[in-house]
């Protein structure tokens, strides 16, 4: 019986003249912001905030002991016009200060098959930027390193200055919820819990110039 | 129009679908080779690797009696040299850059400090544009042993050599001429007799090789020939050695002719025999401390 009425109010409707509809509100969907807007200045359409050589640190703790790797060759984008943050870094040019622990280093983290560790993602929220004011963001997204990804939530700065976008985070990584198992010396192991940190000056570049093709 | 709709559909889709992404690039393909040597002392003998920058390389480095004993032919009544005294040398390397340290030491025998530098020309890297190491070292040596009645210019002692080495793969191997200069021959803790004759002035051909059965263990032997005139008595040096790598430390266990622990004291005075019998047992610890970071 409900079949019936189903059947006869469909068959009331005009369906032929909203058949249109099915394509034309795809195409105002395409139209709309997907992702939270950042209110940004003209002069920054079409642009991207870029580095190649930011730098990214992290400390790890054993008993006793502390050290810190480093390398200046961070490299990311964050295009604020469609809210789209990509840092990337090739692990290999992480430096502890003993090339012996940086074997260690690369043998654990398997770096002859996942050289990088990458972040992919967006701000939480909109900012808006004002030249010499710092804003504290969230960023949203994909953490890889090892060949194991994880959802993550990073704290961190943006201040916009002289045209460049100063950023600065840091967050605690527990390298085990990557499946790397920490190392050990004789009877010392590694903490699991890594602080990393990564801060960069980005040149405003134009996004098809830093994203050629890859631009999606 | 419906060419527009039909694109607005798929730009929909892709915009979901995926973020814009970097391409991933390496940051250099072209490296140094890591870990030619292990040390920068085979048992005697310099390596061409050196400290990183910032970092303090230690070293203790011992070597015992020899093993059958000596003149007594006893081995176990001096528990196979371990009785003797052994020379100890103690040694620091700071790394200034990544391819230049400066050291100083001191060993037990005559008191010797030798103060030292060495420097990486070349690096071998690892797609061989540069397919060799090249390292220089020099060394000043004073003989601080007291009561001599000598002035401090006759103490002193100089040694330069240029190490040129490769590693293939598992193997290394390192060729290292050097030249040692001693003010008073003396001071190299010699027995001066007057028939005999001692040279101010010694050459010397290092040859050192290493073999990594894998990340932990390696196995390495040296060999140092005096070339040319050399003092009464004195034989070519031999070693051979097992290295060991906890992950802080590098052990080296090691049989060896002579029990002095730098190259212009082994030209100028070891008189042992490595294939005679005349085998010391000795060790060497080594530790890096990143004190820079």
């Amino acid at each position: 019986m409900l079949c019936y009425y189903m059947r006869k109010l469909l068959s009331r409707l005009p369906l032929r003249q909203f058949a249109g509809l099915l394509f034309v509100l795809p195409g105002l969907l395409f139209l709309l912001p997907d992702q939270p807007e950042t209110r940004m200045h003209d002069s920054q359409e079409g642009i991207v905030y870029y580095t190649r050589s930011g730098r990214a640190e992290f400390t790890s703790r054993v008993p006793l002991h502390t050290f810190t790797g480093e390398s200046d060759n961070l490299v990311g984008m964050i295009d604020l016009e469609n809210n789209v943050i990509d840092f990337y870094i090739d692990l290999r040019s992480v430096e502890t200060g003993i090339d012996r622990r940086d074997r260690d280093m690369h043998r654990t983290l398997s770096l002859d098959e996942h050289p990088f560790a990458e972040f992919t993602g967006a701000l939480e929220s909109p900012v808006e930027l004002v030249s010499g004011n710092e804003k504290t963001v969230t960023a949203v997204g994909e953490f890889t390193v090892h060949g194991v990804t994880r959802d993550v939530r990073i704290d961190g700065t943006l201040i916009l200055q002289d045209d460049n976008l100063l950023l600065e985070a840091e967050w605690e990584l527990d390298i085990e919820e990557y499946d790397i198992e920490p190392p050990s010396f004789l009877f010392l192991q590694v903490n699991e819990i890594q602080e990393m940190r990564i801060e960069a000056t980005m040149e405003p570049r134009p996004r098809e110039e830093i994203l050629g093709n890859n631009d999606s | 129009m419906a060419l527009f709709f039909l694109f607005g559909w798929m730009g929909f889709l892709l915009a979901g679908s995926a973020l814009a992404q970097l391409p991933r690039e390496p940051v250099q393909e072209d490296r140094p080779v890591y870990n030619v040597f292990w040390s920068s002392k085979n048992v005697g003998i310099s390596t061409v690797r050196n400290p990183s920058e910032g970092s303090l390389n230690t070293s203790v480095l011992h070597t015992f009696g020899l093993v059958d004993g000596g003149e007594s032919r006893r081995g176990i009544d001096q528990f196979f040299g371990l009785d003797d005294g052994a020379n100890t040398r103690i040694g620091l390397e700071y790394g200034i850059t990544d391819r230049w340290s400066v050291g100083i030491g001191r060993m037990t025998f005559n008191k010797v400090v030798d103060i030292n530098t060495k420097a990486n020309i070349l690096r071998q890297t690892t797609t061989n544009s540069m397919p060799v190491e090249l390292a220089v070292k020099v060394m000043l040596g004073i003989t601080t042993r007291p009561g001599q009645g000598l002035e401090f210019s006759d103490r002193l002692s100089f040694f330069s050599s240029v190490m040129v080495a490769r590693k293939f793969d598992r193997f290394s191997l390192q060729l290292a001429p050097m030249v040692a200069h001693f003010n008073r021959p003396e001071m190299a803790g010699l027995v001066i007799r007057p028939e005999d004759e001692y040279q101010d002035q010694l050459f010397g051909l290092g040859v050192v090789a290493n073999y990594e059965f894998n990340d932990r263990f390696s196995l390495g032997a040296e060999y140092l020939p005096v070339i040319g005139d050399r003092n009464a008595g004195t034989q070519d040096a031999m070693a051979l050695a097992l290295n060991i790598d906890t992950g802080g430390h590098i052990f080296q266990l090691f049989f060896a002719s002579s029990q002095w622990h730098n190259e212009a004291f082994v030209m100028a005075n070891n008189r042992d025999r490595f294939w005679k019998g005349d085998i010391r047992f000795g060790f060497n610890i080594n530790r890096v401390f990143g004190i820079g970071r």
